[in-house]
């Protein structure tokens, strides 16, 4: 808990509950590439679990899925989006 | 002579015409069988983009089979397909108990859904 009165985070107690979980999941598939690109941000990095509230279960699913998907150039390894 | 139940997805180089596909796909499916596996189901997703270019090339010809098989074969097809360049790149993978209730599943469609597309189908919540 943050007990530093200041910060700004201070009571903030949304929890994210993992879309995995919720929908029971029970293995994630690198070919469901519209499920894992939700996961990953605009340069192609796989988003930690405290953005996207995925259990420690799926989340370790979630990334051999993201890697095999990289692998086999379903999905992207790094995206340079034109700054 | 035990069989594990295993997934092969591999991409075929783009520039061949479409005989010269059917008969490498013929060529790993033979390899498979010659190697005492038999083949679930072939799956071919035919000409797709690459997310980024696999030596050279941006497009290639997925194919995606399922297939029983000792644990032997495996490194004998590997080794073949290896050789052959026209086989760009290929992941196989050993289906365990989960993947294969998932196997399942996917085959009778009720595949839980993660995030409900825009239009509305009938939201299954059912957890397996």
């Amino acid at each position: 808990m943050i007990n530093n009165p200041s910060h700004p985070k201070k009571g903030h107690l949304k929890s994210k509950d993992c879309r995995f979980t919720k929908a029971g999941v029970e293995y994630i598939d690198y070919k469901q590439t519209d499920v894992l690109e939700r996961f990953v941000n605009d340069q192609g990095k796989i988003l930690p679990r405290r953005v996207t509230g995925t259990s420690a279960r799926h989340q370790r699913q979630l990334s051999t899925a993201v890697k095999r998907a990289r692998f086999l150039a379903l999905i992207p390894y790094v995206t340079e989006n034109m700054r | 002579m035990k069989k594990d139940f295993y997934e092969m997805t591999y991409i075929l180089n783009p520039v061949l015409d479409e005989e010269k596909f059917s008969e490498l796909v013929s060529f790993v499916n033979k390899l498979i069988e010659n190697n005492g596996g038999d083949i679930v189901e072939v799956d071919e997703w035919g000409v797709k983009k690459l997310a980024y270019d696999i030596d050279k090339k941006s497009t290639g010809y997925y194919v995606n089979l399922y297939f029983n098989a000792p644990a032997e074969a495996i490194a004998v097809v590997e080794r073949n397909m290896r050789i052959n360049d026209d086989i760009m790149r290929y992941l196989t993978l050993k289906y365990d108990a989960k993947m294969l209730r998932y196997y399942d599943l996917k085959k009778k469609g009720d595949l839980p859904v993660v995030f409900e597309e825009v239009e509305s189908e009938s939201e299954t919540e059912d957890d397996n």
